[in-house]
C-alpha cells in the first residue's frame, strides 16, 4: 500500500481557519489510510467506516491543534488508532474470540522452528510464505488484539512502548501479543488457513 | 536441538536477539529460514492491497461540524441576546404583571431549560461523536433550537406587549426540544458505551 501522504502547508492553515474544502482535501488525503489502518484492525467494512468518521470528527474539530510538529499523517494516525483500539475496548461480544485464540494458541510461542522443521500440513518447507490471499485471511482471522499489535507493530512501525501506552497495557503484553500472533498466522499458513 | 522462539525470532528482527540466539541463527538453516519467514509475511502485510471504503462519509462528518457551527452561534449568540432580553424583561417589567402564576412558571421553565442546558454539557455533544442519523436529528432539533431563541429575542423590544404566557410557551417549547436533544445524546452515549 503506497500512498502519497505529503500535503501542502497551506492546505492545512486553511483547514485550520475552518475552511471547509481544505477540510475536505484533507479528507479525501487520508480517507483511504485511516480507513485501510481501521480496517485491517477490526476487520468489518462498517466498522472501518464508523472509526473513519469518528476520526475525521475529531481532525476537524482538533485541527487548530495541530501545532505542525511531525507529519499530519503521524497526527491524524494516532486519532484513527485511539479511536479503533476504543472500538475494540468497547465492544465486549469479541472478547470470547480472544479467550479462544490464548487457549488454541497455548504454549505455543516456543519452539516455533521446531515445529517447522517438521513440516507443515501442506509440506511446505519452514521458509516457503504462501500466497497473498492466504496470509491476509489468516490475518484476519486473529483477534482484534492481536491484528492491532500487529498491524500498528509491523506494519505501521509503532514501537512497543507505544502500542502499549495506546492500549493502556504494558510493553510485554505487546510483545508476547505479537509473538503469539506470528505463532498463530505461521500455524494457519502452514495448515493452508482451512480454520 | 532447541530452536529459536518466536521470541527470539522477532528480537533478532528488531536487531535485539540474545547472543545466544544470534549465534545459533547463524549456524542453523532451520532458524534461518523461519528468520526469512518471518520478514517475508511482514513484507506481504505491508505489501496487502489498499481497501476503499464503501461509503463517502464526508458528507456525514461536514453535516455534523456545519450542525456545530449553527449550535455554537445559537448559543453564543441569540441565546445571549435571548437571556439578556428577557432579564431585561424581567427586571423592568415584573411590577406590571398581572398574573404571579404567569411569573412564576416562567421562572420555572427557564431554570428547567437551563438545567437541560447543563444536562446537555455533560454529555458534551462537541467532543464526542454521533451517527450520521443522530448527527441529522440533533442538527433539526438544535435549528429549532435558535428558531425559538430568536423568538425570544424578538420579544425584547417588544415585551410591554408579550405577556408572560406566550413567554411561557415558548420557554415550555425550548425545554421540550432541549429534552429531545439531551435524549438523543443520552441514547447514543448509552449505545457506544461512553
Amino acid at each position: 500500500m503506497t500512498i502519497s501522504l505529503a500535503v501542502p502547508d497551506i492546505l492545512v492553515a486553511r483547514a485550520k481557519s475552518g475552511d471547509l474544502e481544505a477540510l475536505e482535501a484533507l479528507y479525501r488525503a487520508f480517507e483511504t489510510p485511516v480507513y485501510n489502518l481501521a480496517l485491517r484492525v477490526l476487520r468489518r467494512p462498517e466498522d472501518a467506516e464508523d472509526v473513519l468518521q469518528e476520526t475525521f470528527l475529531e481532525v476537524v474539530r482538533n485541527i487548530k491543534q495541530y501545532r505542525g510538529e511531525g507529519h499530519l499523517w503521524g497526527w491524524i494516525r494516532q486519532i484513527a488508532t485511539s479511536k479503533a483500539l476504543m472500538r475494540i475496548r468497547h465492544d465486549k461480544v469479541r472478547e470470547t474470540d480472544e479467550l479462544h485464540e490464548e487457549s488454541a494458541v497455548g504454549a505455543g510461542v516456543s519452539g516455533v522452528a521446531a515445529a517447522g522443521a517438521m513440516g507443515g500440513a501442506a509440506g511446505m518447507s519452514p521458509g516457503a510464505v504462501p500466497a497473498r490471499i492466504d496470509l491476509e485471511r489468516a490475518f484476519e482471522q486473529l483477534s482484534e488484539t492481536s491484528r492491532a499489535v500487529v498491524w500498528l507493530h509491523d506494519v505501521e512501525g509503532y514501537t512497543h512502548e507505544e502500542i502499549a501506552e495506546q492500549m493502556g497495557k504494558t510493553v510485554s503484553f505487546s510483545k508476547s501479543q505479537l509473538a503469539r500472533a506470528h505463532v498463530r498466522l505461521r500455524r494457519m499458513l502452514d495448515e493452508g488457513v482451512s480454520r | 536441538m532447541m530452536h529459536c522462539t518466536m521470541d527470539d525470532l522477532l528480537a533478532l528482527r528488531a536487531g535485539e536477539g540474545s547472543a545466544w540466539a544470534r549465534e545459533h541463527a547463524a549456524g542453523c538453516a532451520v532458524c534461518r529460514a523461519e528468520l526469512e519467514a518471518l520478514y517475508q509475511r511482514v513484507a506481504q502485510l505491508k505489501a496487502l492491497p489498499a481497501r476503499r471504503p464503501a461509503r463517502d462519509r464526508w458528507p456525514v462528518v461536514r453535516d455534523a461540524v456545519l450542525a456545530e457551527r449553527r449550535l455554537r452561534r445559537g448559543r453564543w449568540g441569540l441565546s445571549g441576546l435571548a437571556a439578556a432580553a428577557a432579564l431585561a424583561g424581567l427586571l423592568v417589567f415584573r411590577p406590571f404583571w398581572s398574573n404571579p402564576i404567569d411569573a412564576a412558571e416562567l421562572a420555572r421553565v427557564k431554570q428547567q431549560s437551563a438545567t437541560l442546558e447543563q444536562q446537555l454539557q455533560r454529555y458534551d455533544p462537541d467532543a464526542r461523536v454521533t451517527s450520521g442519523r443522530s448527527a441529522a436529528l440533533a442538527a433539526v432539533l438544535e435549528d429549532s433550537i435558535a428558531v425559538i431563541d430568536g423568538e425570544l429575542a424578538q420579544l425584547g423590544p417588544i415585551r410591554a406587549q408579550a405577556r408572560p404566557a406566550d413567554l411561557v410557551t415558548l420557554w415550555q417549547q425550548r425545554v421540550d426540544l432541549m429534552e429531545q436533544l439531551v435524549s438523543v445524546h443520552v441514547t447514543r452515549a448509552a449505545y457506544v458505551g461512553l
